[in-house]
């Protein structure tokens, strides 16, 4: 395990790192003898029926860590537990949302509380087995998954009768390859299907029609390691933390010009003052804060004058950004936002699947455009075609939400940071120094 | 005579019974296939193809689509930099001149002299609170300066016990940590070795009600 740079358990409301920093947490014995580990699946298959699991996660109004924000509940209730023939649940741990490195903490320090939660995942909708997809660069957290898993089917919690109960389950890793791409629900299933990572049309949803053409249950990391406590305390307990749309706690990983960058468990509702000022230190000494990436790099950005919004999905909705993956990049005035862009635009053009013209053709004229402004040959020109390109991305034109990120990148960046554009592309001068060199 | 050992195309040949389709094997199969030769070549591809009953174009259509697929050679080494936002925030550029400067290469994908290294910028590996940071072959190296990097060439580049003799001796620090540990846990072990072990563990006081 690496040094722990965020929460582990110093406060009340750390749920889901309650026990992280405990040694050997990692080990099923001392997962089980010091934190309480897999209670909250014995509990689940001996004393609850599948349909009072999805309600009792309803009750939470747990919602998706991945990015979108769907409400847990509700998807695990779409699969028809019923249905013949085999069911599968899928676990996101394809975690490349630049900013965001908060899956990859609960993997390294608590595998098995991941594990707890797919097999209650997995009772409750029906499905005997589960997939997690990881990316192919963690090979720290992959390791500790495959021990974790070993040790799992050692002590029978997976296998034929876990905790007694005639109820198979079995997990299963398959290793992504470096494709952002993947985190995208339908390409991660392509993807682990064996094809080339491109986002499928939907419908038919996944929980109809998922991974090898079965229904399947899709959650990401925190979601599912979100669960055991809520098995544990009931979700009536758990909705005393946060706010009432966005109730708990999530996991943000706080990086970029701080002094304490981290993964921080923050109760939904903080402000990002709170999270970046007070939990990762604020800027270094001398700097100060220019503007934030409130959810990975494609929630659109906010300046340093909006610290005061709050973490809740709605709180930023109202603010025209969102939460995302919970990765909150910080940048301060030593660096220039068209820069900051333009990196992140070369990111997307580079990560886009090719399969939807807008975001294939899109990314490509951003790049280029940023190119001309940042060799001091923009005009008002490129100014139009970036706005047009950042309408192009947007509003459903895309198949997936690649392009909409790309789009709001450019878009929110303007919306904030106009001066700054206008500076490079029309007087061909930047007031700040020369970061993200490599745009 | 085949470019991939009977060997690994048997076990190639083993990978579609652990899914629930075959297509599924084909990206662990490539990986087989490039662990045994460094990188894809189109014999190679062919052969993962013909053992698993696919079409060539397919597979190449799949190896072509992840960056985890070098479709040409690369150093025995390779430094996958990250220079997405958060690490060129924190000083990546510097990083990256550093190891074209230690390795002795212009650019990206370019293989050095002595067939031990290469580099390629990559995107977010998440691990942000760590930036700047790469990956290092399959081992992950945290909080990166310039120096660090020097050090890990010079420890590759040198004969293995004269390296493990030059880390015995000096007290590891953040940016370097000594060499890898051989034991079955070594990936963890290493990422361990690359930032100084915890240095305090949560006071277990309250409990949450």
């Amino acid at each position: 395990m690496s040094e722990l740079r965020g929460s582990f358990g110093q406060a009340r409301h750390h749920l889901v790192t309650r026990w992280f920093g405990t040694r050997d947490l990692h080990r099923l014995e001392v997962y089980e003898s010091k934190a309480g580990g897999y209670t909250a699946l014995r509990k689940a298959l001996l004393e609850m029926k599948p349909a009072d699991i999805t309600n009792e996660v309803k009750t939470s109004g747990l919602r998706g860590r991945g990015g979108a924000g769907f409400a847990t509940g509700t998807k695990w209730g779409f699969i028809n537990r019923d249905a013949p023939g085999p069911k599968y649940v899928v676990v996101n741990a394809d975690e490349s949302e630049p900013g965001t490195s908060k899956d990859r903490y609960i993997m390294e320090n608590s595998p098995h509380l991941l594990l707890e939660g797919i097999m209650i995942a997995a009772y409750a909708v029906g499905a005997n087995q589960a997939w997690v997809y990881i990316r192919g660069e963690y090979d720290g957290p992959h390791r500790m998954l495959v021990e974790a898993i070993v040790e799992a089917r050692a002590k029978g919690y997976l296998g034929p009768k876990p905790m007694g109960v005639a109820y198979p389950l079995d997990i299963q890793l398959y290793r992504g390859h470096g494709a952002y791409i993947c985190g995208e629900e339908t390409a991660l299933l392509e993807s682990l299907e064996g094809k080339r990572a491109q986002p499928r049309s939907r419908p038919p949803f996944p929980a109809v029609k998922g991974a090898w053409a079965r229904p399947t249950l899709l959650n990401n990391v925190e979601t599912l390691s979100t669960v055991p406590w809520i098995i544990n305390n009931g979700g009536a307990a758990y909705v005393k933390f946060g706010t009432e749309k966005s109730p708990g706690t999530r996991l943000m990983s706080v990086s970029g010009n701080v002094r304490k960058p981290g993964v921080y468990e923050v109760e939904l509702g903080q402000t990002f003052r709170h999270v970046i000022m007070e939990l990762a230190g604020g800027p270094p000494d001398g700097r100060e804060l220019k503007v934030f990436w409130p959810g990975g790099s494609s929630a659109p950005v906010l300046p340093a004058s909006m610290l005061d919004t709050r973490t809740d999905m709605e709180a930023l909705a109202a603010v025209r950004s969102m939460g995302g993956s919970g990765g909150v990049i910080a940048m301060d005035d030593s660096h220039c936002v068209v820069k900051a862009a333009a990196r992140l635009l070369r990111f997307y053009a580079h990560e886009s699947c090719g399969k939807c013209t807008p975001c294939r053709v899109g990314g490509d004229w951003a790049v280029r455009t940023y190119d001309r402004i940042l060799a001091n040959e923009g005009s008002q020109v490129e100014l139009g075609i970036l706005e047009r390109v950042a309408d192009g991305l947007q509003n459903g034109r895309c198949l997936c939400g690649l392009g909409d990120s790309a789009g709001w990148v450019i878009d929110s960046t303007f919306r904030h940071f106009r001066n700054e554009y206008e500076d490079h592309a029309l007087r061909h001068t930047c007031n700040v120094g020369a970061v993200a060199a490599h745009a | 005579m085949s470019t991939l050992s009977e060997q690994v195309l048997d076990e190639i040949r083993e990978l579609p019974g652990k899914y629930p389709q075959h297509r599924s094997a084909v990206m662990p199969a490539l990986d087989l296939a490039q662990e045994e030769l460094g990188y894809l070549t189109p014999e190679a591809m062919s052969e993962v193809a013909t053992a698993l009953d696919l079409d060539p174009g397919y597979v190449e259509g799949v190896a072509t689509f992840y960056t985890l697929f070098h479709l040409q050679p690369i150093g025995k080494h390779r430094f996958y930099i990250c220079t997405n936002l958060t690490c060129s925030l924190r000083g990546s550029s510097e990083i990256v001149e550093r190891v074209k400067g230690a390795i002795g290469v212009h650019e990206a994908g370019e293989v050095s002299k002595d067939g031990l290294f290469s580099y390629e910028e990559v995107e977010c590996l998440g691990a942000c609170e760590f930036a700047p940071m790469m990956r290092l072959d399959h081992e992950y190296h945290y909080d990166l300066t310039p120096d660090a990097i020097t050090a890990r060439v010079n420890e590759r580049r040198a004969p293995l016990s004269r390296a493990a003799k030059a880390s015995r001796s000096r007290t590891p620090s953040v940016s370097e940590g000594p060499p890898p540990l051989p034991s079955p846990r070594a990936g963890r072990a290493k990422a361990s070795t690359s930032s100084p072990p915890p240095k305090k563990r949560a006071p277990r006081t309250k409990k949450v009600e």
